[in-house]
Protein backbone atom coordinates (compact mmCIF):
# COMPACT_ATOMS: atom_id res chain seq x y z
CA UNK A 1 0.00 0.00 0.00
CA UNK A 2 2.91 2.37 0.73
CA UNK A 3 4.34 1.95 -2.80
CA UNK A 4 0.96 2.74 -4.31
CA UNK A 5 0.57 5.73 -1.96
CA UNK A 6 3.95 7.11 -2.99
CA UNK A 7 3.10 6.65 -6.67
CA UNK A 8 -0.27 8.38 -6.27
CA UNK A 9 1.04 11.29 -4.20
CA UNK A 10 4.18 11.64 -6.35
CA UNK A 11 4.24 11.16 -10.14
CA UNK A 12 0.47 10.70 -10.47
CA UNK A 13 -0.18 13.99 -8.68
CA UNK A 14 2.16 15.85 -11.03
CA UNK A 15 0.45 14.23 -14.01
CA UNK A 16 -2.90 15.38 -12.59
CA UNK A 17 -1.75 18.98 -12.20
CA UNK A 18 -0.34 18.88 -15.70
CA UNK A 19 -3.46 17.44 -17.35
CA UNK A 20 -5.79 19.72 -15.39
CA UNK A 21 -3.85 22.94 -16.07
CA UNK A 22 -3.09 22.36 -19.73
CA UNK A 23 -6.50 20.77 -20.35
CA UNK A 24 -8.15 23.88 -18.94
CA UNK A 25 -5.95 26.20 -21.01
CA UNK A 26 -6.67 24.11 -24.11
CA UNK A 27 -10.39 24.25 -23.43
CA UNK A 28 -10.34 28.04 -23.00
CA UNK A 29 -8.18 28.55 -26.06
CA UNK A 30 -10.31 26.33 -28.29
CA UNK A 31 -13.47 28.16 -27.21
CA UNK A 32 -11.78 31.46 -27.99
CA UNK A 33 -10.56 30.31 -31.42
CA UNK A 34 -13.94 28.78 -32.33
CA UNK A 35 -15.77 31.92 -31.31
CA UNK A 36 -13.49 34.18 -33.31
CA UNK A 37 -13.78 31.90 -36.36
CA UNK A 38 -17.51 31.23 -36.27
CA UNK A 39 -19.23 34.05 -34.40
CA UNK A 40 -16.76 36.94 -34.12
CA UNK A 41 -19.48 39.42 -33.15
CA UNK A 42 -19.74 37.66 -29.76
CA UNK A 43 -16.37 39.11 -28.78
CA UNK A 44 -17.59 42.66 -29.35
CA UNK A 45 -20.61 42.17 -27.11
CA UNK A 46 -18.67 41.23 -23.97
CA UNK A 47 -19.01 43.79 -21.21
CA UNK A 48 -17.32 43.38 -17.85
CA UNK A 49 -20.01 45.30 -16.02
CA UNK A 50 -23.03 43.41 -17.40
CA UNK A 51 -21.15 40.11 -17.37
CA UNK A 52 -20.32 40.37 -13.67
CA UNK A 53 -23.81 41.67 -12.90
CA UNK A 54 -25.30 38.54 -14.42
CA UNK A 55 -22.86 36.14 -12.77
CA UNK A 56 -23.42 37.69 -9.34
CA UNK A 57 -27.18 37.68 -9.82
CA UNK A 58 -27.18 34.02 -10.72
CA UNK A 59 -25.04 33.32 -7.63
CA UNK A 60 -27.52 35.03 -5.33
CA UNK A 61 -29.93 32.46 -3.89
CA UNK A 62 -33.47 32.78 -5.26
CA UNK A 63 -32.75 35.88 -7.30
CA UNK A 64 -33.10 34.16 -10.72
CA UNK A 65 -36.70 33.44 -11.76
CA UNK A 66 -35.82 29.87 -12.71
CA UNK A 67 -34.59 29.28 -9.17
CA UNK A 68 -37.92 30.45 -7.76
CA UNK A 69 -39.72 28.13 -10.16
CA UNK A 70 -37.69 25.06 -9.10
CA UNK A 71 -36.92 25.72 -5.44
CA UNK A 72 -35.97 22.16 -4.44
CA UNK A 73 -33.64 21.34 -7.31
CA UNK A 74 -32.08 24.82 -7.19
CA UNK A 75 -31.41 24.59 -3.47
CA UNK A 76 -29.79 21.18 -3.87
CA UNK A 77 -27.59 22.47 -6.70
CA UNK A 78 -26.67 25.55 -4.68
CA UNK A 79 -25.77 23.73 -1.47
CA UNK A 80 -24.03 20.94 -3.38
CA UNK A 81 -21.63 23.28 -5.15
CA UNK A 82 -20.72 25.16 -1.99
CA UNK A 83 -19.95 21.97 -0.06
CA UNK A 84 -18.15 20.47 -3.07
CA UNK A 85 -15.57 23.25 -2.97
CA UNK A 86 -15.34 23.99 0.75
CA UNK A 87 -14.89 20.40 1.94
CA UNK A 88 -11.64 19.56 0.10
CA UNK A 89 -10.16 23.08 0.16
CA UNK A 90 -10.48 23.60 3.92
CA UNK A 91 -9.77 20.08 5.15
CA UNK A 92 -6.94 20.08 7.70
CA UNK A 93 -5.34 16.89 6.34
CA UNK A 94 -5.06 18.39 2.83
CA UNK A 95 -3.57 21.65 4.11
CA UNK A 96 -1.17 19.73 6.36
CA UNK A 97 0.19 17.84 3.35
CA UNK A 98 0.56 21.03 1.30
CA UNK A 99 2.37 22.65 4.22
CA UNK A 100 4.76 19.72 4.56
CA UNK A 101 5.53 19.63 0.83
CA UNK A 102 5.54 23.29 -0.18
CA UNK A 103 5.10 25.31 3.01
CA UNK A 104 1.66 26.50 1.83
CA UNK A 105 -0.81 27.13 4.66
CA UNK A 106 -4.26 28.64 5.10
CA UNK A 107 -6.89 28.30 7.84
CA UNK A 108 -8.81 25.04 8.03
CA UNK A 109 -12.29 24.10 9.24
CA UNK A 110 -12.89 21.47 11.89
CA UNK A 111 -12.88 17.82 10.80
CA UNK A 112 -16.38 17.26 12.17
CA UNK A 113 -17.83 20.15 10.16
CA UNK A 114 -16.22 18.80 6.98
CA UNK A 115 -17.64 15.40 7.85
CA UNK A 116 -21.12 16.93 7.58
CA UNK A 117 -20.30 18.80 4.37
CA UNK A 118 -19.13 15.50 2.86
CA UNK A 119 -22.38 13.81 3.85
CA UNK A 120 -24.29 16.68 2.23
CA UNK A 121 -22.33 16.26 -1.03
CA UNK A 122 -23.10 12.54 -1.04
CA UNK A 123 -26.78 13.13 -0.25
CA UNK A 124 -26.98 15.59 -3.16
CA UNK A 125 -25.35 13.04 -5.49
CA UNK A 126 -27.95 10.51 -4.39
CA UNK A 127 -30.65 13.09 -5.12
CA UNK A 128 -29.29 13.67 -8.65
CA UNK A 129 -29.13 9.91 -9.20
CA UNK A 130 -32.71 9.28 -8.12
CA UNK A 131 -33.90 12.28 -10.11
CA UNK A 132 -32.30 10.91 -13.26
CA UNK A 133 -33.85 7.52 -12.66
CA UNK A 134 -37.36 8.60 -11.77
CA UNK A 135 -38.18 11.91 -13.47
CA UNK A 136 -39.42 11.05 -16.94
CA UNK A 137 -38.24 14.14 -18.82
CA UNK A 138 -34.82 13.95 -17.16
CA UNK A 139 -34.51 10.22 -17.63
CA UNK A 140 -35.23 10.66 -21.32
CA UNK A 141 -32.22 12.96 -21.69
CA UNK A 142 -29.92 10.79 -19.53
CA UNK A 143 -27.20 8.63 -21.02
CA UNK A 144 -24.79 6.22 -19.40
CA UNK A 145 -22.09 8.87 -19.30
CA UNK A 146 -24.19 10.98 -16.92
CA UNK A 147 -24.11 8.20 -14.35
CA UNK A 148 -20.39 7.67 -14.83
CA UNK A 149 -19.78 11.38 -14.34
CA UNK A 150 -21.88 11.36 -11.19
CA UNK A 151 -19.85 8.44 -9.87
CA UNK A 152 -16.58 10.25 -10.69
CA UNK A 153 -17.71 13.16 -8.52
CA UNK A 154 -19.18 11.10 -5.68
CA UNK A 155 -16.31 8.63 -5.33
CA UNK A 156 -13.65 10.97 -3.86
CA UNK A 157 -16.13 12.07 -1.20
CA UNK A 158 -17.29 8.57 -0.35
CA UNK A 159 -13.77 7.15 -0.13
CA UNK A 160 -12.58 10.22 1.82
CA UNK A 161 -15.28 9.58 4.39
CA UNK A 162 -14.31 5.91 4.64
CA UNK A 163 -10.59 6.68 4.97
CA UNK A 164 -11.05 9.46 7.54
CA UNK A 165 -13.04 7.16 9.80
CA UNK A 166 -10.74 4.23 9.02
CA UNK A 167 -13.76 2.05 8.31
CA UNK A 168 -13.08 -1.35 6.73
CA UNK A 169 -9.88 -1.41 4.67
CA UNK A 170 -8.08 1.84 5.47
CA UNK A 171 -5.19 1.59 3.01
CA UNK A 172 -7.48 0.58 0.17
CA UNK A 173 -9.89 3.46 0.72
CA UNK A 174 -7.18 6.08 1.19
CA UNK A 175 -5.45 5.13 -2.05
CA UNK A 176 -8.76 4.92 -3.90
CA UNK A 177 -9.60 8.33 -2.45
CA UNK A 178 -6.47 9.91 -3.90
CA UNK A 179 -6.86 8.14 -7.25
CA UNK A 180 -10.53 9.07 -7.64
CA UNK A 181 -9.78 12.70 -6.73
CA UNK A 182 -7.11 12.76 -9.41
CA UNK A 183 -9.47 11.21 -11.96
CA UNK A 184 -12.09 13.86 -11.14
CA UNK A 185 -9.62 16.71 -11.62
CA UNK A 186 -8.33 15.28 -14.89
CA UNK A 187 -11.88 14.75 -16.13
CA UNK A 188 -12.88 18.40 -15.65
CA UNK A 189 -11.52 19.86 -18.90
CA UNK A 190 -12.59 16.92 -21.08
CA UNK A 191 -16.10 16.04 -19.88
CA UNK A 192 -19.29 17.92 -19.08
CA UNK A 193 -17.61 18.80 -15.79
CA UNK A 194 -16.03 21.51 -17.94
CA UNK A 195 -19.09 23.61 -17.07
CA UNK A 196 -16.80 24.69 -14.22
CA UNK A 197 -14.69 26.50 -16.83
CA UNK A 198 -17.35 27.36 -19.41
CA UNK A 199 -20.42 28.41 -17.47
CA UNK A 200 -18.93 31.70 -16.21
CA UNK A 201 -18.19 32.56 -19.86
CA UNK A 202 -21.66 31.74 -21.21
CA UNK A 203 -23.23 33.52 -18.25
CA UNK A 204 -21.09 36.60 -18.88
CA UNK A 205 -22.03 36.55 -22.55
CA UNK A 206 -25.75 36.26 -21.82
CA UNK A 207 -25.48 39.03 -19.25
CA UNK A 208 -23.64 41.25 -21.72
CA UNK A 209 -26.09 40.69 -24.54
CA UNK A 210 -29.12 41.28 -22.33
CA UNK A 211 -27.54 44.26 -20.59
CA UNK A 212 -26.00 46.07 -23.53
CA UNK A 213 -28.23 45.23 -26.44
CA UNK A 214 -31.64 44.27 -25.09
CA UNK A 215 -31.40 46.42 -21.96
CA UNK A 216 -32.99 43.62 -19.98
CA UNK A 217 -32.20 41.27 -17.15
CA UNK A 218 -31.22 37.69 -17.95
CA UNK A 219 -32.14 36.18 -14.58
CA UNK B 1 -16.49 -11.71 48.63
CA UNK B 2 -15.22 -12.02 45.12
CA UNK B 3 -15.67 -8.33 44.25
CA UNK B 4 -13.67 -7.41 47.35
CA UNK B 5 -10.73 -9.58 46.34
CA UNK B 6 -10.86 -8.08 42.89
CA UNK B 7 -10.74 -4.55 44.18
CA UNK B 8 -7.78 -5.35 46.45
CA UNK B 9 -5.89 -6.89 43.52
CA UNK B 10 -6.67 -3.89 41.34
CA UNK B 11 -5.57 -1.48 44.08
CA UNK B 12 -2.26 -3.28 44.59
CA UNK B 13 -1.60 -3.39 40.85
CA UNK B 14 -2.34 0.30 40.57
CA UNK B 15 -0.02 1.22 43.43
CA UNK B 16 2.77 -0.93 42.00
CA UNK B 17 2.25 0.58 38.58
CA UNK B 18 2.32 4.17 39.80
CA UNK B 19 5.33 3.60 42.10
CA UNK B 20 7.48 2.52 39.15
CA UNK B 21 7.48 6.21 38.34
CA UNK B 22 7.31 7.94 34.97
CA UNK B 23 7.20 5.72 31.92
CA UNK B 24 10.57 5.50 30.21
CA UNK B 25 11.23 5.27 26.50
CA UNK B 26 11.59 1.49 26.86
CA UNK B 27 7.86 1.20 27.55
CA UNK B 28 6.77 3.82 25.09
CA UNK B 29 4.02 2.51 22.79
CA UNK B 30 2.60 5.76 21.45
CA UNK B 31 3.78 9.36 21.38
CA UNK B 32 2.24 11.58 24.02
CA UNK B 33 -0.03 14.15 22.35
CA UNK B 34 -0.86 16.23 25.43
CA UNK B 35 1.43 19.13 24.37
CA UNK B 36 -1.10 19.86 21.61
CA UNK B 37 -3.80 22.30 22.68
CA UNK B 38 -6.69 20.22 21.38
CA UNK B 39 -6.05 16.91 19.75
CA UNK B 40 -7.98 15.60 16.79
CA UNK B 41 -6.37 12.20 16.14
CA UNK B 42 -5.49 9.08 18.07
CA UNK B 43 -1.90 9.09 19.41
CA UNK B 44 0.76 8.14 16.87
CA UNK B 45 2.02 4.59 17.29
CA UNK B 46 5.70 4.51 18.23
CA UNK B 47 7.33 1.73 20.23
CA UNK B 48 10.49 3.69 20.92
CA UNK B 49 13.09 0.99 21.51
CA UNK B 50 11.55 -1.68 19.29
CA UNK B 51 11.26 0.87 16.47
CA UNK B 52 14.85 2.03 16.70
CA UNK B 53 16.18 -1.50 16.91
CA UNK B 54 14.16 -2.66 13.89
CA UNK B 55 15.07 0.47 11.92
CA UNK B 56 18.70 0.10 13.02
CA UNK B 57 19.05 3.68 14.25
CA UNK B 58 21.95 3.96 16.67
CA UNK B 59 22.43 7.71 16.90
CA UNK B 60 19.95 9.26 19.35
CA UNK B 61 20.53 12.66 17.70
CA UNK B 62 18.82 11.41 14.53
CA UNK B 63 15.66 12.46 16.37
CA UNK B 64 16.83 14.18 19.59
CA UNK B 65 18.86 16.88 17.89
CA UNK B 66 20.68 19.93 19.23
CA UNK B 67 20.99 23.05 17.09
CA UNK B 68 23.91 25.45 17.17
CA UNK B 69 22.43 28.88 16.53
CA UNK B 70 25.82 30.50 15.90
CA UNK B 71 27.09 27.96 13.39
CA UNK B 72 23.64 27.42 11.92
CA UNK B 73 23.77 23.61 11.96
CA UNK B 74 22.78 20.63 14.06
CA UNK B 75 25.61 19.49 16.33
CA UNK B 76 26.50 15.94 15.22
CA UNK B 77 27.73 14.43 18.48
CA UNK B 78 25.25 16.01 20.88
CA UNK B 79 21.74 14.82 21.62
CA UNK B 80 18.76 16.16 23.56
CA UNK B 81 16.87 13.07 24.77
CA UNK B 82 16.50 14.76 28.17
CA UNK B 83 14.17 17.24 26.48
CA UNK B 84 10.78 16.71 24.90
CA UNK B 85 10.22 18.02 21.38
CA UNK B 86 7.67 20.58 22.60
CA UNK B 87 10.26 22.21 24.86
CA UNK B 88 11.92 23.64 21.75
CA UNK B 89 9.14 23.40 19.16
CA UNK B 90 6.14 25.66 19.80
CA UNK B 91 2.75 24.77 18.35
CA UNK B 92 3.27 27.50 15.75
CA UNK B 93 6.22 27.72 13.38
CA UNK B 94 8.94 30.14 14.57
CA UNK B 95 11.42 31.16 11.91
CA UNK B 96 13.07 28.07 10.44
CA UNK B 97 11.92 25.96 13.41
CA UNK B 98 8.80 24.02 12.39
CA UNK B 99 5.74 23.92 14.63
CA UNK B 100 5.32 20.82 16.80
CA UNK B 101 3.08 18.80 14.48
CA UNK B 102 5.18 19.60 11.45
CA UNK B 103 8.35 18.75 13.37
CA UNK B 104 7.01 15.27 14.13
CA UNK B 105 5.62 14.71 10.65
CA UNK B 106 8.75 15.84 8.83
CA UNK B 107 11.05 13.91 11.13
CA UNK B 108 9.12 10.65 10.90
CA UNK B 109 7.85 10.71 7.33
CA UNK B 110 10.97 11.99 5.62
CA UNK B 111 12.98 8.99 6.79
CA UNK B 112 10.19 6.53 5.98
CA UNK B 113 9.99 8.01 2.50
CA UNK B 114 13.75 7.87 1.94
CA UNK B 115 14.11 4.32 3.25
CA UNK B 116 10.87 3.13 1.62
CA UNK B 117 10.01 1.53 4.97
CA UNK B 118 7.67 2.59 7.76
CA UNK B 119 4.23 4.22 7.57
CA UNK B 120 3.35 7.29 5.45
CA UNK B 121 -0.46 7.28 5.45
CA UNK B 122 -2.16 9.24 8.24
CA UNK B 123 -4.11 6.30 9.62
CA UNK B 124 -1.12 3.97 9.77
CA UNK B 125 0.39 6.17 12.50
CA UNK B 126 -2.83 7.60 13.97
CA UNK B 127 -4.58 4.26 14.14
CA UNK B 128 -8.13 4.18 15.48
C1 LIG C 1 13.28 7.71 15.46
C2 LIG C 1 13.42 8.82 16.33
C3 LIG C 1 14.07 8.60 17.71
C4 LIG C 1 15.31 8.07 17.97
C5 LIG C 1 16.36 7.57 16.98
C6 LIG C 1 15.46 8.11 19.40
N1 LIG C 1 14.34 8.64 19.98
FE1 LIG C 1 14.02 8.92 21.95
N2 LIG C 1 12.17 9.68 21.54
C7 LIG C 1 11.67 9.90 20.29
C8 LIG C 1 10.42 10.58 20.39
C9 LIG C 1 9.54 11.01 19.23
C10 LIG C 1 10.17 10.76 21.77
C11 LIG C 1 8.97 11.47 22.40
C12 LIG C 1 9.33 12.90 22.50
C13 LIG C 1 8.22 13.78 22.99
O1 LIG C 1 7.17 13.25 23.35
O2 LIG C 1 8.42 15.01 23.02
C14 LIG C 1 11.30 10.19 22.48
C15 LIG C 1 11.45 10.18 23.86
C16 LIG C 1 12.58 9.75 24.51
C17 LIG C 1 12.77 9.82 25.93
C18 LIG C 1 11.77 10.38 26.92
C19 LIG C 1 10.76 9.35 27.29
C20 LIG C 1 9.61 9.95 28.08
O3 LIG C 1 8.65 9.23 28.28
O4 LIG C 1 9.66 11.13 28.43
C21 LIG C 1 14.00 9.33 26.20
C22 LIG C 1 14.65 9.17 27.57
C23 LIG C 1 14.61 8.95 24.95
N3 LIG C 1 13.70 9.22 23.92
C24 LIG C 1 15.87 8.42 24.80
C25 LIG C 1 16.44 8.10 23.60
C26 LIG C 1 17.80 7.57 23.47
C27 LIG C 1 18.75 7.32 24.63
C28 LIG C 1 18.00 7.36 22.14
C29 LIG C 1 19.24 6.79 21.45
C30 LIG C 1 19.62 5.50 21.87
C31 LIG C 1 16.78 7.74 21.45
N4 LIG C 1 15.88 8.20 22.36
C32 LIG C 1 16.61 7.68 20.07
C33 LIG C 1 12.25 9.55 19.11
C34 LIG C 1 13.48 8.97 18.96
C1 LIG D 1 17.02 21.58 22.07
C2 LIG D 1 15.94 22.12 21.28
C3 LIG D 1 15.27 21.13 20.31
C4 LIG D 1 14.68 19.93 20.61
C5 LIG D 1 14.59 19.24 21.97
C6 LIG D 1 14.12 19.43 19.39
N1 LIG D 1 14.37 20.32 18.36
FE1 LIG D 1 13.83 20.10 16.40
N2 LIG D 1 14.75 21.86 15.93
C7 LIG D 1 15.34 22.70 16.83
C8 LIG D 1 15.77 23.91 16.12
C9 LIG D 1 16.47 25.12 16.77
C10 LIG D 1 15.42 23.75 14.78
C11 LIG D 1 15.61 24.75 13.62
C12 LIG D 1 16.83 24.46 12.85
C13 LIG D 1 17.03 25.47 11.75
O1 LIG D 1 16.91 26.68 12.03
O2 LIG D 1 17.29 25.03 10.63
C14 LIG D 1 14.78 22.45 14.69
C15 LIG D 1 14.31 21.90 13.49
C16 LIG D 1 13.61 20.72 13.41
C17 LIG D 1 13.12 20.16 12.18
C18 LIG D 1 13.31 20.75 10.78
C19 LIG D 1 14.72 20.59 10.35
C20 LIG D 1 14.97 19.21 9.87
O3 LIG D 1 15.50 18.38 10.58
O4 LIG D 1 14.58 18.96 8.75
C21 LIG D 1 12.47 19.01 12.50
C22 LIG D 1 11.78 18.07 11.54
C23 LIG D 1 12.56 18.84 13.94
N3 LIG D 1 13.27 19.91 14.45
C24 LIG D 1 12.01 17.78 14.66
C25 LIG D 1 12.19 17.56 16.03
C26 LIG D 1 11.64 16.43 16.77
C27 LIG D 1 10.79 15.33 16.19
C28 LIG D 1 12.04 16.58 18.07
C29 LIG D 1 11.78 15.63 19.24
C30 LIG D 1 12.19 14.26 19.05
C31 LIG D 1 12.84 17.79 18.14
N4 LIG D 1 12.89 18.35 16.89
C32 LIG D 1 13.43 18.26 19.29
C33 LIG D 1 15.50 22.48 18.18
C34 LIG D 1 15.08 21.37 18.89
C1 LIG E 1 15.94 7.56 10.52
C2 LIG E 1 14.79 6.87 9.99
C3 LIG E 1 13.48 6.85 10.74
C4 LIG E 1 12.91 7.84 11.49
C5 LIG E 1 13.45 9.23 11.82
C6 LIG E 1 11.63 7.33 11.93
N1 LIG E 1 11.44 6.06 11.44
FE1 LIG E 1 9.79 4.88 11.76
N2 LIG E 1 10.65 3.41 10.70
C7 LIG E 1 11.87 3.47 10.08
C8 LIG E 1 12.14 2.21 9.41
C9 LIG E 1 13.38 1.86 8.61
C10 LIG E 1 11.00 1.39 9.65
C11 LIG E 1 10.77 -0.04 9.17
C12 LIG E 1 11.27 -1.00 10.22
C13 LIG E 1 11.06 -2.43 9.77
O1 LIG E 1 9.96 -2.91 9.99
O2 LIG E 1 11.99 -2.98 9.19
C14 LIG E 1 10.08 2.18 10.46
C15 LIG E 1 8.86 1.71 10.90
C16 LIG E 1 7.95 2.46 11.63
C17 LIG E 1 6.67 1.98 12.09
C18 LIG E 1 6.09 0.60 11.83
C19 LIG E 1 6.63 -0.31 12.89
C20 LIG E 1 6.23 -1.74 12.68
O3 LIG E 1 6.39 -2.51 13.62
O4 LIG E 1 5.79 -2.09 11.61
C21 LIG E 1 6.07 3.00 12.78
C22 LIG E 1 4.70 3.00 13.45
C23 LIG E 1 7.00 4.11 12.77
N3 LIG E 1 8.13 3.75 12.05
C24 LIG E 1 6.75 5.33 13.36
C25 LIG E 1 7.67 6.37 13.40
C26 LIG E 1 7.44 7.63 14.05
C27 LIG E 1 6.15 8.01 14.78
C28 LIG E 1 8.55 8.38 13.86
C29 LIG E 1 8.79 9.81 14.30
C30 LIG E 1 8.77 10.07 15.73
C31 LIG E 1 9.49 7.59 13.09
N4 LIG E 1 8.92 6.38 12.83
C32 LIG E 1 10.74 8.04 12.70
C33 LIG E 1 12.74 4.51 10.06
C34 LIG E 1 12.55 5.73 10.71
C1 LIG F 1 4.94 8.56 10.53
C2 LIG F 1 3.82 8.72 11.40
C3 LIG F 1 2.79 9.78 11.12
C4 LIG F 1 2.05 9.94 9.97
C5 LIG F 1 2.12 9.13 8.69
C6 LIG F 1 1.15 11.03 10.23
N1 LIG F 1 1.33 11.52 11.50
FE1 LIG F 1 0.26 12.99 12.40
N2 LIG F 1 1.47 12.90 14.03
C7 LIG F 1 2.49 12.00 14.19
C8 LIG F 1 3.12 12.25 15.48
C9 LIG F 1 4.31 11.49 16.03
C10 LIG F 1 2.42 13.32 16.09
C11 LIG F 1 2.65 13.97 17.47
C12 LIG F 1 2.24 13.06 18.62
C13 LIG F 1 0.86 12.47 18.57
O1 LIG F 1 -0.08 13.07 18.05
O2 LIG F 1 0.70 11.35 19.09
C14 LIG F 1 1.38 13.70 15.14
C15 LIG F 1 0.47 14.72 15.36
C16 LIG F 1 -0.57 15.03 14.53
C17 LIG F 1 -1.58 16.02 14.80
C18 LIG F 1 -1.64 16.94 16.03
C19 LIG F 1 -2.21 16.22 17.21
C20 LIG F 1 -3.68 15.98 17.12
O3 LIG F 1 -4.11 14.85 17.45
O4 LIG F 1 -4.46 16.87 16.71
C21 LIG F 1 -2.44 16.02 13.74
C22 LIG F 1 -3.67 16.89 13.57
C23 LIG F 1 -1.96 15.03 12.80
N3 LIG F 1 -0.83 14.45 13.30
C24 LIG F 1 -2.56 14.76 11.59
C25 LIG F 1 -2.03 13.90 10.63
C26 LIG F 1 -2.55 13.78 9.28
C27 LIG F 1 -3.77 14.51 8.75
C28 LIG F 1 -1.76 12.89 8.64
C29 LIG F 1 -1.82 12.45 7.18
C30 LIG F 1 -1.86 13.51 6.22
C31 LIG F 1 -0.75 12.44 9.59
N4 LIG F 1 -0.94 13.08 10.78
C32 LIG F 1 0.22 11.50 9.31
C33 LIG F 1 2.88 11.01 13.32
C34 LIG F 1 2.36 10.79 12.07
Amino acid sequence: MNELYQLLTGPMLWLTFFVFTFGTLYKLLSILVLTIQKEPFIMSVFSFKYGMRSILSWMTPFKPVSMKKHPVLSSVIYVFHICLFIAPLFLMAHITLLDESWGLVWPSLSDSLIDYLTLIVLACCLFYFIRRLTQKEVNYLTSQSDYILLAIVALPFFTGLMAYHQWFAYGFFLNLHILSGEIMLMAIPFTRLSHMIISPLTRAYMGSEFGEIRHAKDW
Amino acid sequence: MIPKIYSIVIAITLVLYLSTGVLSQEDMLVIDNRPFADTTRPNAIFQHDVHNEKAEIEDCATCHHVYDEDKGEFIPDQSSEDQRCYECHDLKETGKKPGLMKAFHLKCKRCHQEQKKGPLMCGDCHRK
